[in-house]
């Protein structure tokens, strides 16, 4: 047992850090909450250039090479930073490819992705918002070699700008929820495919995306049909492992601006960080931040090393998920009046606290898959 | 970065886990938590016991150098207590395991090294803690018990309090006022002491639910041998402050509350409430979820204090911070599994009781761990302090 970073970790965090302070300031992000776009072409390009969005694809496939691990490092600095865009969406589409793509598929996309020529995105959740395989009831018909998608698609992160949006879809009634959906890779540009950003606390561009009999060809299908379902348990699990490091990220931050600020604020002739009352808030505040990193740094590195860690996933979303809220909450209270304006950069993270949240399943959703793990009926 | 055991580590790991196995089969039946080991005689009987089984491996000397009977490494430690947490096994006396030894084996002599450490190592000595007094508790350089030089011996006089076990031990440590002319800080001593030494008086505190797990000690011109000291004469505050450096990672309360979840899991399967399984009812899955949640959480912060430890890069403030986790962690873990029992979470161990009764227990036991060891108030203070660097006003 050695818990440090690796030395090609600190490299990478190092360098992370380096590059989004410089490209992505505060500035640029608060410019691009209010863009329509919601993302800057010129940091993607820069990213990609860097080999972000194909940290973990093969070589082969003209990726990286890194392990899950190393982009859980890449993703607490994301988190640190903020930085509005594609990168996330993209990076966990990219996990049903690796998993289950055909050589073909894979030798389509995993290249272009990894170039930062093609932004992806999941389309999971529907109307009821719900993350499990009862709310899924896009319906894709089989015709001929083709398969005609009809329905609403919600939440889904920055379709309007991607280039293909995986479809989850329902292709057959099966005997259980589970059963009978399908992963489909949509051409975002398709006759019939329509995106409306929604508006939403973290101006994230989380898109409402309707099917209006869209043919796409079977060979867009991703892994097998009616199968489909584990899958998204992957993009889920995952997701939630990269969502939790992102928050831990942004935890930091909190907290770090937060003590900053208690120790130049004067009050009563003081620092306000010299009174108990904030002292012993500040110090649960780092107390939280040590347990979610922790927490979630096992689990990657259960990911990255092959093990079962559906439950252990899990249990860090549903944990991480709380700690980012209240943390952050926290943070805009002990900085006061000034907290609460969007001026303010604690106001980022106190908004986005509630997007991670919702990303690849919120607290309730994970607890009660680890309900079911620690062995409840 | 990484979490995984060595094959040596694994292997050892499993022969701390099947020789707690095999003890927990021994257990009393009125043992039900490592308190009782102070409050029932059958269950400090079964404390030696344990101590002697687990002496005969040399697993009460793990990490310490092999010229003093020492064994494996501190990792061995780690994993040694997390088999004793999960099977909720005694047997390594916290004082003089946990705390003393590594003292000693930082700050003593080496003549009080070679006298003291051998007798831990085999389990042949108990040991208390005699730090607090009436009137120093968080802050504890204020104390005023007095330990006054005369030739080759210390004359101590005054009052501790909250030594647990103190009525079972054979051996104390403590910190006595030495110079009281001296600078606060710089005017007490460490120093050990035989508990059979004429002149002490040990009476048990009934704790709150009437069991004695700890006690206040009288001094009445105590003669103690001037050369059982460690480190400087005056400067027991440093020895203290090391001791305290010397905080565990916690797993051992972390696996005790795992192996408590799986029980209690068991319970809520095989226990129906309006006519279905208690694991059934929404409220229950939530919220022993999020304490499971919680315990993964604690778990890794242990990961995090051992690794630290191992390296030798002992964090004060993760230190504090797993304290402060794992002893809420405790509290809040009682108050939901007495709720899930209902009417049942308020029985004391009898033929009433579910699980053993070990939840009206923890109902209040939590507080030994929140308040001892330094308050987390306390805890809390370092962190902000010494940790996040926050300004100290007094």
């Amino acid at each position: 047992m050695d818990l440090r970073l690796s030395e090609t970790q600190e490299i990478l965090k190092k360098m992370a850090r380096d590059f989004l302070t410089t490209e992505c300031p505060k500035t640029l992000v608060r410019k691009l909450e209010q863009s329509d776009q919601g993302y800057s072409p010129e940091v993607w390009k820069k990213m990609a250039e860097l080999g972000w969005m194909g940290l973990i694809i093969p070589e082969q496939y003209g990726g990286m090479g890194y392990s899950f691990l190393d982009l859980v490092i890449l993703m607490e600095e994301i988190g640190r930073n903020i930085l509005p865009g594609p990168l996330i969406a993209t990076i966990t589409s990219t996990f049903p490819i690796l998993e289950a793509g055909t050589e073909e598929q894979k030798k389509d996309f995993l290249p272009k992705i990894a170039q930062g020529k093609l932004i992806l995105t999941t389309a999971l959740l529907e109307s009821e918002g719900v993350f499990d395989a009862s709310g899924i009831t896009v319906k894709a018909t089989p015709k001929g070699n083709d398969f005609i998608i009809n329905g609403t698609k919600l939440f889904v992160e920055m379709a309007h700008v991607a280039n293909y949006i995986l479809c989850v879809a329902r292709t057959k009634e099966g005997s259980s929820p589970e059963k009978g959906v399908t992963i489909f890779m949509v051409d975002a540009k398709a006759p019939g495919v329509r995106c409306e950003v929604m508006p939403t606390i973290a101006h994230d561009k989380l898109c409402e995306v309707s099917f209006n009999n869209v043919t796409v060809p079977k060979g867009s299908i991703i892994g097998k049909l009616d199968e489909g379902w584990p899958l998204v348990e992957t993009i889920l699990r995952k997701g939630a492992i990269i969502k939790s490091a992102e928050s831990v990220g942004a935890i930091e931050v909190c907290v770090e601006m937060t003590v900053a600020y208690s120790k130049e604020r004067v009050q009563y002739e003081r620092p306000i960080g010299a009174f108990q009352a904030l002292q012993h808030k500040m110090a649960d505040m780092w107390t939280a931040m040590e347990t979610s990193r922790y927490l979630t740094y096992k689990v990657a590195w259960m990911e990255s090393q092959g093990l079962p860690c559906a439950k252990e996933a899990s249990m860090a979303k549903a944990y991480v998920n709380e700690v980012y809220k209240d943390v952050s909450k926290w943070a805009v209270r002990l900085h006061g009046g000034i907290g609460t304006s969007a001026d303010h950069d604690i106001s980022f993270y106190y908004r986005r606290s509630k997007s991670a949240d919702l990303a690849f399943g919120n607290t309730d959703f994970h607890k009660e898959i680890v309900a079911r793990k620690i062995g409840l009926l | 970065m990484d979490f995984s055991l060595t094959e040596e580590q694994k292997v050892r790991r499993q022969q701390f886990y099947d020789k707690c196995k095999e003890l927990e089969k021994k257990k009393p039946a009125s043992f039900v938590g490592l308190e009782t080991i102070f409050e029932d005689d059958e269950c400090w009987k079964y404390h030696l016991y344990c101590a002697k089984e687990f002496a005969k491996e040399g697993w009460l000397a793990l990490g310490w150098p092999a010229q003093y009977g020492g064994k494996g490494d501190m990792m061995d430690r780690v994993l040694f207590a997390e088999a004793r947490g999960y099977y909720g096994i005694p047997g390594v006396d916290i004082f003089g395991v946990q705390m003393l030894a590594p003292t000693l084996l930082q700050a003593a002599s080496e003549e009080i090294k070679r006298e003291f450490l051998p007798p831990i190592a085999r389990g042949e000595v108990m040991w208390c803690e005699l730090w607090s007094e009436p009137n120093a508790g968080s802050d504890l350089a204020s104390l005023t018990t007095t330990a006054i030089r005369k030739g080759d011996e210390y004359v101590i006089n005054g009052q501790k309090t909250w030594n647990t076990g103190a009525h079972r031990a054979d051996w104390g440590f403590g910190v006595f006022k030495t110079d009281p002319a001296g600078r606060k800080h710089h005017n007490m001593t460490f120093i050990l002491l035989d508990m059979k030494t004429p002149g002490i008086t040990v009476r048990p505190i009934p704790y709150l639910d009437g069991h004695t797990p700890y006690c206040e000690v009288y001094f009445d011109d105590v003669h103690v041998p001037a050369k059982n000291i460690v480190g400087q004469e005056h400067e027991g505050w440093a020895v203290v402050n090391l001791l305290a450096g010397f905080e565990r990672s916690g797993i051992n309360e972390i696996m005790t509350m795992f192996r408590a979840l799986e029980e209690l899991v068991k319970y809520c399967n095989e226990t129906k409430r309006h006519g279905q399984p208690l694991a059934k009812n929404p409220l229950v899955r939530n919220r022993l979820a999020e304490l499971a949640c919680q315990l993964e959480a604690a778990r890794a912060l242990a990961y995090r204090v051992a690794d630290l430890q191992n390296r030798n890069e002992m964090s004060l403030m993760d230190a504090s911070a797993g304290k402060i986790f794992f002893s809420e962690l405790g509290e809040r873990f009682a108050f939901l599994a007495t709720d899930i029992l209902g009417p049942y979470g308020q029985v004391k161990t009898s033929r009433w009781a579910p699980l053993d009764g070990i939840w009206e227990r923890m109902y209040h036991e939590h507080f030994i761990t929140t308040v001892s060891m330094g308050t987390n108030e306390i805890q809390r203070n370092i962190i902000a302090w010494y940790g996040l660097g926050l300004p100290r006003i007094r």
